[in-house]
């Protein structure tokens, strides 16, 4: 009888593949490599944004491997359009049977690899390598909560960013305006604005405008702008939403009424933010310090930075990156030596750069990013990257839950209506809130 | 003249071209038959069905990519029902897909016939050219581009458009022209390969009976009602099922130009899952959306086929 053969040979076909498709999602699978007896390789997964990364993270275990002759260090490029993706992709390759030892997280990603029981927290080695004490006291307490999620440290950071404003000295110098100071606030950033949203082609309609910030991100959009508003989209648990707060709507409120004015664009990704703050078309916008990346290569120096202005209180936001030791190590005394060496003086100095070829973050350790002045990387103010999260209250923690891919991409979706006049932005961050409901869960 | 339904074969033409007693096959064709289409039947094998049973597999569980997955039944699917956003998405998927189709096919058409008017042949080259470039691009290319021009308030569309006096357009921030912005890139990314078929077609059917159709009497008209249509009848077909799977499963275009938005006005299904699989984490989900949405296209395939029985003419 054939066809009683061929139902079972489908079922078993299916059910290979259900086996297949399930089998490697097993975060207690055994590891695919050899044993920890002898073994001295490691495997490290990153996000490959771009050159940069790529041409970073070999330096880096090029280095460790010079240090370390013995090691054989394997890099595994993930891509990604950004954090969020990169996660989805990095987990799609952990479960596809993969075991890295390490793997760059930034803050955002904090409490996605915790809550999937995916990172070794180093709290133990923080406690017993005697190098581990002199690192910390070097690295600013804000980058060391930014990655401690319910008393777990997961990693150091060995690079990070905060958001500040760039504006184009060149547009500033033309209209005749004062660099801003670092005590300006809300009123004085609209006033500085305003003065530089120019119709240059007698249009009757601005071709040139004050500020932007980019659509597509929250860190470098609405975030700096809620915390200097005093408030977050988050509780402090990270466990509840907290998008329709009285300050919350203040800031988006703050936002949309730049756009109503014609002081600022329809908000645009930040890749075009930063052709449009090049050529003049936008004088500010948001950033941490990976734009200078972009800018100095394309031989673009007529810029510097500001703290972004104070509302009813000042914050830093910023985020950090990482290498926490994954759980799926075989060695993870060897991937603790690695976490270290990326936070060592010798790769520490790859962030700073030089001025034809800059660092596109900000080094951790503060012994190293003070030189940045010191060897000429523009802009001229940039001290003020570290000082911001030295010396200024910071934005702690990340509002940043588990599914922080599904969070920013449901805040963004609400916000691209209601800048786009389609909600009033009471009824658009009611709407959120309720949305975030389902998903800002612990 | 002759009309469309009288070029229409009669039931007893069949006899006429009927098969005959089978010729006996070479043998050793069979063997090289298999040697040709095992690359074929291989790829086809690992890169569409056996994602497809996984897919369907996954359908029934819960899964995070990161944790064990948990057998749920039918959940899943119950689901759908459930999903608030996800009609909307459907109808927004449906809005554009119909849109696209109806230029490649429409405008295809019109735009094959004129490239088959006369004209120098270096024009011809030109034109040909220019409407295959695109289809040759990367879609993310392209919509990057296009984002670009269409800014509401700093592109070139809006520029020029402005130098006519007409008001700036949101083309990409509003929930009315976010998804016309995603029609007209997709459209004139695509409609080259619609034309490129559409010629095709065009220069198979034969000079005679146009020619013989002109000393008739007949009109431009009625020689592209008469002959032209029926004889491409079949080109229209393929390129209408080609058309409604490929405008359906745009994913490139909605998110890098409007990421979907605002809110979900110019979101497609195929995004839509995405976000659930590679957002939310929740393979299972995402797999009974791609499972049910899969249905939905070979349902519309075979009304298509169905229809086409009325319409379509071969030779």
């Amino acid at each position: 009888m054939n066809v009683p053969n061929r139902k079972v040979a489908l079922a078993c076909a299916t059910a290979a593949l259900a086996v297949t498709a399930l089998a490697g999602c097993s975060s207690d699978a055994a590891p695919s490599g050899s044993s920890a007896s002898g073994d001295k390789s490691l495997e490290i997964v990153y996000w490959n944004y771009g050159p940069a990364a790529e041409s970073g993270n070999k330096a880096t275990a090029d280095a460790f491997m010079a240090a370390h002759p013995d090691v054989k260090v394997t890099l595994t490029p993930v891509t990604g359009e950004n954090w969020g993706t990169y996660y989805a992709n990095a987990a799609t390759l952990i479960a596809s049977g993969k075991h890295p030892d390490l793997m760059v997280i930034s803050g955002e990603g904090a409490q996605f690899v915790h809550s999937n029981n995916l990172v070794q927290p180093i709290n133990a080695y923080l406690g017993k390598d005697p190098e581990a004490k002199a690192i910390v006291d070097d690295i600013a307490p804000g980058l060391i909560n930014g990655f401690t999620v319910k008393g777990d440290v997961l990693t150091l950071t060995y690079g990070w960013n905060d958001m500040v404003v760039y504006y184009n000295t060149d547009v500033f110098e033309k209209a005749g305006i004062e660099p801003p100071a670092a005590d300006w606030t809300w009123d004085d950033f609209k006033a500085t604005a305003k003065k530089l949203s120019k119709d240059t082609d007698g249009d009757g309609k601005p071709d040139q405008y004050g500020f932007t910030w980019a659509s597509n991100e929250i860190f470098p959009g609405i975030m700096p702008w809620v915390a200097n508003a005093g408030g977050n989209l988050t509780s402090d648990d990270v466990c509840t939403a907290t998008a329709d707060t009285p300050q919350v709507t203040k800031a988006v409120s703050f936002l949309k009424g730049l756009i109503d004015e014609g002081i600022s664009p329809a908000p645009m990704p930040m890749s075009d933010v930063f052709t449009r703050f090049q050529n003049g078309q936008v004088a500010m916008f948001g950033a941490g310090r990976w734009p200078i990346a972009t800018f100095l290569p394309a031989g673009f120096k007529a810029f510097d930075i500001q703290l972004y202005p104070k509302g009813d209180t000042y914050k830093t936001v910023f985020g950090g990156a990482g290498y926490p030791i994954l759980k799926s190590s075989e060695n993870p005394d060897l991937a603790w030596e690695y976490q270290k060496f990326t936070v060592s003086n010798e790769i520490e100095k790859q962030y700073v750069g030089t001025p034809g070829k800059p660092g596109d973050s900000i080094p951790s350790r503060r012994s190293v990013a003070e030189t940045i002045s010191k060897v000429g990387v523009p802009p001229a103010n940039s001290d003020l990257y570290y000082n911001s999260i030295d010396k200024y209250p910071t934005l702690v923690p990340y509002p940043a839950p588990a599914k922080y891919s599904t969070f920013e991409s449901t805040v963004l979706r609400h916000l691209q209506q209601i800048f786009a006049s389609e909600t009033s932005v009471p009824d658009g961050l009611k709407s959120l809130q309720g949305e975030l409901g389902g998903i800002v869960t612990c | 003249m002759t009309t469309s339904s009288t070029l229409r074969p009669e039931a007893g033409d069949r006899t006429v071209t009927g098969p005959g007693p089978a010729a006996p096959r070479p043998r050793g064709d069979g063997a090289a038959a298999l040697a040709f289409l095992t690359p074929a039947i291989i790829t086809f094998l690992v890169f569409v069905l056996a994602p497809t049973a996984g897919v369907l597999v996954l359908s029934f569980f819960n899964w995070n990519l990161l944790s064990d997955g948990t057998f749920v039944g039918l959940d899943n699917f119950a689901r759908l029902f459930k999903d608030g956003r996800l009609l909307g998405v459907y109808g927004s998927t449906t809005y554009m897909a119909l849109a696209i189709l109806a230029v490649n096919v429409v405008l295809g058409l019109l735009l094959a016939v004129l490239l088959e008017s006369r004209m120098p042949s270096w024009l011809r080259g030109f034109f040909r050219l220019s409407f295959l470039f695109p289809f040759v691009v990367s879609a993310s290319a392209v919509a990057l581009i296009w984002r670009f021009l269409l800014n509401k308030d700093l592109g070139l569309v809006n520029y020029l458009l402005g130098l006519a006096g007409v008001d700036r357009v949101d083309w990409l921030g509003s929930s009315a022209f976010a998804p016309i912005s995603v029609i007209m890139v997709n459209s004139w990314k695509t409609i080259g390969f619609s034309i490129l078929v559409y010629i095709a077609g065009l220069q198979s059917i034969p000079k005679e009976m146009r020619e013989a159709a002109i000393v008739d009497g007949a009109g431009a008209w009625t020689r592209f009602w008469r002959i032209t249509f029926p004889l491409l009848s079949p080109t229209i077909f393929f390129l209408v099922v080609i058309n409604t799977i490929n405008s359906f499963q745009i994913f490139a275009e909605p998110r890098v130009l409007t990421q979907g938005g605002p809110g979900d006005s110019s979101r497609t299904i195929v995004e839509y899952l995405y976000d659930r699989a590679f957002g939310d984490f929740d393979l299972g989900y995402a797999s009974a959306i791609g499972i049910t949405f899969a249905l939905v296209l070979v349902v519309l395939t075979a009304v298509q086929f169905w229809f086409s029985r009325r319409w379509t003419f071969y030779s």
